[in-house]
């Protein structure tokens, strides 16, 4: 199969710091790989890298075998929902919040019905009451969710999440990591919670911007 | 009617008003006089650099010396806006000049050419101080525009990047930050035009009156140029801002570090 996708010996150097040092991994559809190590060893860089947001010095990423590129950056980023720590909702309300994305050109024709928008919240267990909240007055634990159920709505191939168990309490948590154990969804995460680390096939160990170890799961 | 000269002496008795607030400011603790009189020294000296080079230009009144005059103050005003807005000169010059100059050009032709119509287009009497009003306010609001918008993403680069995220393109995510910085740049004259006559008589209209102009022509000349100061504030940030997106972004929609001064 495939792999959708593929660090090739990829460097990343900013202002003659260097941030990733000949990174080498691929990910197939449906894996769930995470990305551990020190604070400043380079694991949001892999995501941000992946995403066009730091310029690659030396190698290639392949995303589905297409090279990154300008030319390609646009079909990368549409086929990929990034998830930080601490998500930018970028409106008002909860229900402008996830319906943000289909106000672009790309989603335009897949704006979700008020039925889909309240599937997604309800699989996150966030009540349907949320939508006409405001974006200020939810925890951060909601707004992580709902970073989380735009992600979902968008139905994209990939889910780069980078900690995004951090700001969630045990019940919220374990229903985050049921949704995204899904066998049709591709995560790259940072994490470090030992529950979602056990799910995935694949943990990548980073070391000052190298790649030291990948340790694969059997049973995943 | 014509204007009354004023005279040496009496030029010398109205720097003489300015010891008044010198000495009062002086009585509360500002220690200021250097500056003051430095101040006062540059504005002597320019303004009478410029009425020796206007007379010139009037008496002359040549298309090329008058064009050349408008091309020297665009040149100063592109590096001015610049400065101001803490962009660097030498990769958004050519940018914020092609903005200004278009938009100035644009409303002074207009104006001079299908609206004033005097016997030549290019009378200095006319285009010289009309487009030195409309750029001086295109100047201010080109220099909100750009910093407005910049600082706005620089502080808001998060929001940017999740837009980015969510499948924006470029112009769509900087779309708000955009709206945003033409708004603040064509506020203050949508504000001055709201209250021009009840909060103070404006300085063209003034000018004139003082000239010997009747009332009702001066008041039809504020109404030109403030339409044109208009006109020519929106046209050259919103070409302005566009122009500069490709420069101050990399291929991958990612702001550069570089493009501001401080870089």
């Amino acid at each position: 199969m495939l792999p959708l996708i593929r660090f090739d010996q990829v460097s990343v150097t900013i202002h003659k710091k260097m941030i990733l040092s000949g990174i080498s991994f691929a990910l197939s559809p449906g894996e769930k790989a995470a990305l551990c190590g020190k604070s400043g060893s380079g694991k949001s860089s892999i995501l941000k890298t992946l995403l066009g947001l730091l310029p690659v010095t030396s190698g290639t990423v392949y995303f589905q075998e297409l090279p990154l590129t300008a030319a390609s950056i646009q079909s990368i980023r549409s086929g990929t929902a990034y998830i930080g720590q601490e998500p930018m909702l970028g409106t008002e309300t909860v229900r402008e919040a996830l319906l943000l994305p289909f106000q672009f050109k790309t989603h335009r024709y897949h704006r979700p019905t008020e039925a889909q928008l309240i599937e997604v919240l309800q699989r996150l267990q966030l009540p349907a009451g949320i939508l006409s909240q405001p974006g200020s007055r939810i925890s951060g634990g909601e707004k992580q969710r709902i970073a989380l159920a735009r992600g979902l709505l968008l139905g994209k191939k990939l889910y780069l999440l980078d900690e995004v168990t951090s700001a969630l309490d045990a019940e919220s948590k374990a229903v985050v990591l049921e949704v995204f154990s899904d066998p049709d969804l591709t995560v790259l995460s940072v994490a470090h919670d030992p529950e979602w680390l056990e799910r995935c096939g694949v943990i990548f160990e980073l070391e000052a911007g190298r790649l030291t170890r990948a340790a694969h799961h059997e049973n995943t | 009617m014509k204007t009354l000269d004023i005279e040496l002496p009496q030029m010398a008795l109205l720097y003489g008003l300015c010891l008044l607030p010198l000495l009062l400011l002086r009585l509360i603790g500002l220690r200021l006089s250097r500056d003051i009189g430095i101040s006062i020294l540059r504005m002597s000296t320019q303004l009478a650099l410029v009425g020796i080079y206007l007379k010139m230009l009037f008496d002359l009144n040549h298309p090329w010396l008058n064009g050349l005059w408008i091309l020297v103050m665009l040149l100063v005003a592109d590096l001015s806006i610049l400065r101001r807005a803490g962009l660097k000169a030498r990769d958004f010059a050519l940018a914020t000049f092609t903005a200004i100059a278009f938009s100035v050009v644009f409303s002074t032709a207009y104006l001079v050419v299908l609206v004033i119509q005097p016997a030549h287009f290019y009378d200095a009497r006319y285009i010289v101080p009309l487009a030195g009003m409309i750029l001086g306010n295109c100047l201010q609001g080109n220099v909100i525009a750009l910093e407005r918008f910049y600082s706005a993403l620089r502080k808001s680069e998060n929001e940017y990047e999740t837009f980015l995220m969510l499948g924006a393109t470029r112009w769509e995510a900087v779309r708000p930050y955009f709206r945003e910085a033409v708004k603040a740049a064509i506020n203050p004259t949508i504000a001055s035009m709201a209250t021009m006559g009840l909060v103070s008589l404006p300085g063209m209209m003034t000018g004139q009156i003082l000239g010997g102009s009747e009332p009702w022509l001066a008041v039809k000349y504020q109404i030109a140029i403030m339409i044109c100061i208009f006109t020519s504030t929106t046209f050259a940030s919103i070409i302005n801002l566009k122009l500069s997106l490709n420069i101050a972004f990399n291929a991958f929609d990612v702001l550069k570090d570089e493009v501001t001064e401080k870089h």
